[in-house]
């Protein structure tokens, strides 16, 4: 008698617990990794935000995050340990990880994986990104009304095809607001070299430059040095960057990834998921920051009405367009879309700088 | 070269030259004594990391510089125990202390990487300030290792060429036999050179992060610690050479940046490669026979003690 009662205490205890320890199994676990720190005011700052985000919102969510992993044989293996433990949706958020991530997409058909980039999908791979050129049109608005020397400065890691488009968008805006503004390329020759950066942004406001942009991993170092000299900045990757510069801050764009993320996970909850090849521009995953107190009302009124038309369907990058060495870029009519930006390889007209 | 690109390369060259030329002095010091430190690097990261983070912590870049010092100095004497007590080869001890100066630096900075900090203070001469062609540049608007670099290497210079201790130091370089028959003893002044050439290191770090960039990233030297042992061997081993070779390299690498400032027409690629080539070019034409200039005992382990 006293056996059974003991056992049928054990049992109800062990009930219990599982019942307990099943309320605490996360009903999904998303593993997240960063080629650089998350707190670094710029690109890996974006997605970390975006899935703290997430990770309240939906319940039952657990986060998996890898910080500072090369690109390299590594992430396979930082990937592979994530699945281990119990991943089942993967975001390698660095283009560099590629590869890597095909290969254990591969491997593990059941874990569904998202890729910040390009390329073909598969059932469980998908790719996505948030087309930033077309943003810096209104970027560029701004810069060309708010500068007194008509020289923008845009500091770029490489010279790739969507930081070109970034870079050739910007200055379309500037001049549509000011015909004789100018941008000046400086390319640093990697994503994150903070004293290039720092002497790049020295360089450009050296040389007359009053207005810096940037497309590199992290804004912070070029906007604290642009803000340390009294310029104007433009910011990039992260809207919180507008914390580093006070007074310089003009306005910025940054990633906003949290709905796709939880439109994501929601399907692979609901074991759902498709790989699919999701690019979304101004209004969906990128979004502009708030403006600066340095812009007047009146700029700040044609820049959020050039960001309107972006956002309607506005493309500037639609020909006649010239390159900067005179030849034509675009015959009249012809446009380039999001999907074909990686491939871009010239400037326009008014960007001053040769692309290799 | 038109005067806002040369006033422009001057205003580069220093800001970006400063810690190669610390950097630079640190290893004099440690080469005219004999050792020859590969993880130069490692040190310069460290000290960059230990100042961060103490600024980051304690809100004074002072204490970050003085931290960024003594982190680079006992980095230094961990190496000088390797190679000059524990007798292990210098070249291998000096890349493992480059990777063990990543290891640690990123380490100890991870936790701080974001911060903003309140950098080194900047001051400019009064009487400087009303000149039109230095208002609204960088130029002589210097933090204190800027202001103390050609100081230091004056002293540097002074310690090794006009005391008796740094006669010592050279002849532990050029013959520890040599110099422990006139009665000095060779392990102590490798220490005391190295100690005294790990806070140099630190310091070059610490320019980087404290007034540079304002930041810490791994491996943000990227490649800083190599280039300045190549600009020992530029320099002869002579303090006063190294400020010509920094000022030379970080010209070179702020003129590659003004000209895309500019815009010169000229491939980026071909551009960045520019202070590079510039060093080979230099060392091919000024870099003489090593043999003829470096310190004699250069890299040798001296056993005369045992």
């Amino acid at each position: 008698m006293q056996h059974k009662g003991a056992s049928i205490l054990a049992l109800a205890a062990l009930a219990l617990a599982s019942g307990r320890a099943r309320a605490d199994t996360p009903s999904l676990v998303i593993g997240a990794v960063y080629v650089g720190s998350v707190n670094d005011y710029g690109y890996n700052r974006s997605f970390h935000d975006a899935f703290a985000q997430v990770g309240k919102d939906l319940p039952g969510v657990k986060l998996l995050e890898a910080e500072n992993v090369p690109e390299s044989a590594e992430v396979e293996r930082v990937m592979e340990g994530m699945i281990q433990q119990g991943a089942r949706l993967i975001f390698p958020t660095s283009f560099g990880y590629q590869d890597a991530a095909r290969r254990v997409a591969k491997r593990h058909k059941d874990v569904a994986f998202e890729f910040a980039g390009d390329g073909p999908t598969a059932k469980n791979f998908g790719v996505f990104f948030g087309s930033t050129q077309a943003a810096w049109y209104p970027m560029g608005v701004a810069a060309g009304k708010m500068t007194r020397s008509a020289k923008l400065g845009f500091v770029i890691g490489m010279p790739i095809g969507y930081a070109l488009g970034n870079v050739n968008a910007f200055e379309l805006g500037a001049r549509s607001v000011n015909p004789a503004a100018r941008t000046f390329v400086v390319v640093t020759g990697g994503w994150s070299d903070k004293a290039k950066e720092a002497g790049a942004a020295n360089a450009l406001l050296d040389q007359g430059c009053d207005v810096v942009a940037m497309h590199v991993d992290s804004p912070a170092t070029i906007i604290q040095t642009v803000e340390a000299r009294g310029g104007m900045s433009i910011g990039f990757q992260s809207v919180e960057a507008r914390a580093l510069a006070p007074k310089g801050w003009l306005t910025g764009l940054g990633f906003d990834w949290a709905p796709f993320v939880a439109k994501v996970a929601r399907s692979v909850m609901a074991n759902q998921f498709r790989g699919e090849a999701v690019y979304q521009g101004l209004g969906g995953m990128v979004a502009m920051a708030p403006f600066g107190a340095a812009v007047p009302p009146d700029v700040q009124a044609l820049v959020n009405a050039a960001a309107a038309k972006v956002a309607k369907g506005f493309n500037p990058f639609t020909g006649p367009l010239k390159t900067n060495t005179g030849a034509l870029a675009l015959p009249p009519g012809a446009t380039v879309g999001a999907d074909q930006m990686g491939g871009l390889n010239w400037y326009v007209e008014g960007v001053v700088g040769k692309v290799r | 070269m038109s005067a806002p690109l040369a006033l422009g390369v001057a205003a580069g060259a220093v800001l970006s030259g400063t810690s190669l030329l610390y950097a630079t002095l640190g290893e004099t010091l440690g080469e005219r004594a004999g050792i020859v430190n590969l993880g130069l690097e490692g040190i310069m990261l460290m000290g960059a990391s230990v100042g961060f983070a103490t600024t980051a912590a304690t809100g004074s870049p002072w204490l970050g510089l003085g931290a960024a010092a003594a982190a680079g100095g006992l980095g230094n004497l961990l190496f000088g125990w390797l190679v000059v007590t524990r007798r292990a080869n210098q070249l291998a001890g000096g890349l493992a202390m480059l990777f063990f100066g990543f290891g640690a630096s990123a380490l100890i900075g991870a936790p701080y990487v974001g911060a903003v900090i309140t950098g080194l203070p900047k001051w400019r001469p009064a009487f400087l300030q009303e000149l039109p062609w230095v208002r609204g540049t960088t130029l002589f608007h210097y933090d204190i290792l800027i202001w103390l670099a050609a100081p230091v290497t004056g002293l540097v210079w002074w310690a090794l060429f006009r005391t008796r201790w740094g006669l010592g130091v050279r002849a532990v370089g050029e013959s520890p036999a040599a110099a422990y028959a006139s009665g000095r003893d060779p392990g102590v002044l490798q220490y005391q050179a190295l100690a005294a050439g790990g806070v140099l290191g630190g310091l070059a770090g610490a320019h980087l992060a404290l007034s540079l960039t304002l930041t810490w990233a791994e491996y943000m030297t990227a490649g800083r610690g190599f280039i300045a042992i190549a600009l020992v061997i530029f320099s002869k081993w002579r303090p006063l050479r190294a400020l010509a070779g920094a000022l030379l390299f970080g010209g070179a690498e702020a003129l590659e940046l003004q000209l895309q400032a500019r815009g010169a027409g000229i491939s980026p690629f071909l551009l960045e490669m520019f202070p590079y080539l510039l060093t080979i070019l230099v060392l091919l034409a000024w870099g003489g026979s090593r043999r003829l200039f470096a310190p004699a005992a250069l890299g040798r382990t001296f056993y005369g003690l045992d």
